[in-house]
């Protein structure tokens, strides 16, 4: 483009990378730069972080409906919102079931037997075509969360791995990789422990061992939150 | 009011799929990421075909929003301005490069919508009355209008080096300010 003023060096080329300033041979040889230079990656994240200053004094205008319309239909179709658990008939059954179970928490908690170990919020996670279903249940008294299977198992060759994204988070935090043929006790740690009730759980398929990054890198089949039991 | 902290959380669960976090989303940043992508754009159809693909962006990245390090809504228009000054580059190549002063529009924001801005200043606007005011000017204009040097050296009647090196040295200055 022109002779560069490098009095200031990578800051000021950081800032003209951000701005879009730089010509399409520059802007090349700096991203080449930046694929491997930590330093020069955190000078445009700090440049970003200033000028997007600029686009908060931005006034809001409100986009019209068609596009959140068209924007949903691109990310796919709207997952199921937690098929209810034990619909129409059997949800009276359940409900027996849950007054039942009241009655004998109520009964234990009297004579003082069980306390406690019996699980107090549970979550249903289902994928979208119902192809797998998993229930998570947990013991808030010993930090435990027991997945049980209740239909479909891992594309062979994968595994499932359960997450937990507590409230307020910014990443899913793994909690573990899943049996393939029967019920995971996990025991949750103990600084996680406190956001399961609020949080939000997820189980994404995975390699064996599961996600080797840390974060969630298969499809994530289906998410839930607790409900109390 | 949508806290910075409901929507990180709302992030994180996009990253996980949830179309119903992706909903609540998309409710409580649209207008400021259209406000933005008008403002670049200047065009109405254009800026909402590029706010859709801003939103499949966000969709599709983020999982990886939290290694940027950024608060979520400097990742939010960083994307929306990305996005909307690769629109503004493109049509400039179809078009020769005519002067993006004949299309000015009418569909600027009206007087309530520009009435509803602004609730705080922000720091940047302090630093900004420091520089001179040309000098402030083309900064804003490069970042929000995509204004190119040739673009800038041309509005303020300079040669294209003097231009680079005049908004390189307001650039510092800024951050000077900003980080003192």
């Amino acid at each position: 483009m022109t002779d560069p003023d490098d009095t200031f060096g990578d800051e000021a080329l950081a800032a003209e990378y951000v701005l879009h300033l730089l010509d399409a041979d520059e802007r090349r040889s700096f991203e080449a730069r930046l694929s491997r230079d930590q330093d020069l990656r955190a000078l445009v994240h700090r440049w970003e972080a200033l000028l997007a200053q600029l686009g908060e004094d931005v006034p809001d205008i409100a986009p019209p409906q068609r596009v959140k319309t068209a924007v949903l239909d691109a990310v796919g179709p709207p997952r199921k919102t937690g098929r209810r658990f034990l619909p129409g008939w059997p949800a009276l059954l359940g409900g027996l079931a849950v007054a039942g179970l009241a009655a004998i928490v109520l009964l234990t908690n009297v004579l003082g037997v069980g306390r406690d170990l019996e699980p107090a919020f549970r979550a249903e996670l289902s994928s979208e075509d119902q192809s797998v279903v998993l229930v998570a249940s947990v013991i808030p008294a010993t930090h435990e969360i027991i997945v049980e299977p209740v239909a479909g198992t891992p594309p062979a060759g994968r595994v499932f791995e359960l997450w937990l994204i507590a409230e307020g988070a910014t990443a899913p935090v793994s909690l573990g990789v899943l049996e393939s043929d029967g019920p995971t006790r996990i025991r949750v740690p103990d600084e996680i422990a406190p956001g399961v009730r609020t949080g939000t759980v997820a189980v994404s398929d995975e390699p064996p061992g599961g996600s080797p990054t840390g974060v969630p890198t298969g499809s994530v089949l289906a998410t839930a939150t607790f409900e109390d039991l | 009011m949508t806290t910075r902290d409901d929507i990180e959380a709302m992030i994180a669960r996009v990253a996980l799929r949830d179309h119903s976090a992706f909903s609540s989303l998309y409710d409580a940043t649209s207008a400021k990421l259209f406000g933005v992508c008008l403002r670049v754009l200047n065009n109405r159809s254009e800026a909402e075909e590029v706010l859709q693909d801003v939103y499949v962006r966000v969709w599709n990245k983020a999982g990886t929003y939290s290694v940027t390090g950024h608060s979520p809504m400097t990742w939010l228009i960083t994307v929306a301005r990305n996005l909307s000054i690769d629109r503004l580059r493109a049509r400039e190549t179809r078009t020769g490069g005519i002067d993006r002063a004949l299309d000015i529009v009418d569909d600027r924001p009206g007087p309530e919508e520009v009435a509803v801005a602004r609730s705080a200043r922000a720091a940047i606007d302090d630093c900004l009355d420091e520089l001179d005011t040309a000098r402030a000017d083309a900064v804003k204009r490069a970042y929000l209008d995509g204004d190119t040097y040739k673009d800038l050296a041309h509005r303020y009647d300079v040669p294209v080096n003097t231009m680079r090196t005049w908004l390189r040295r307001s650039l510092i200055k800024l951050r000077d300010c900003l980080t003192r």
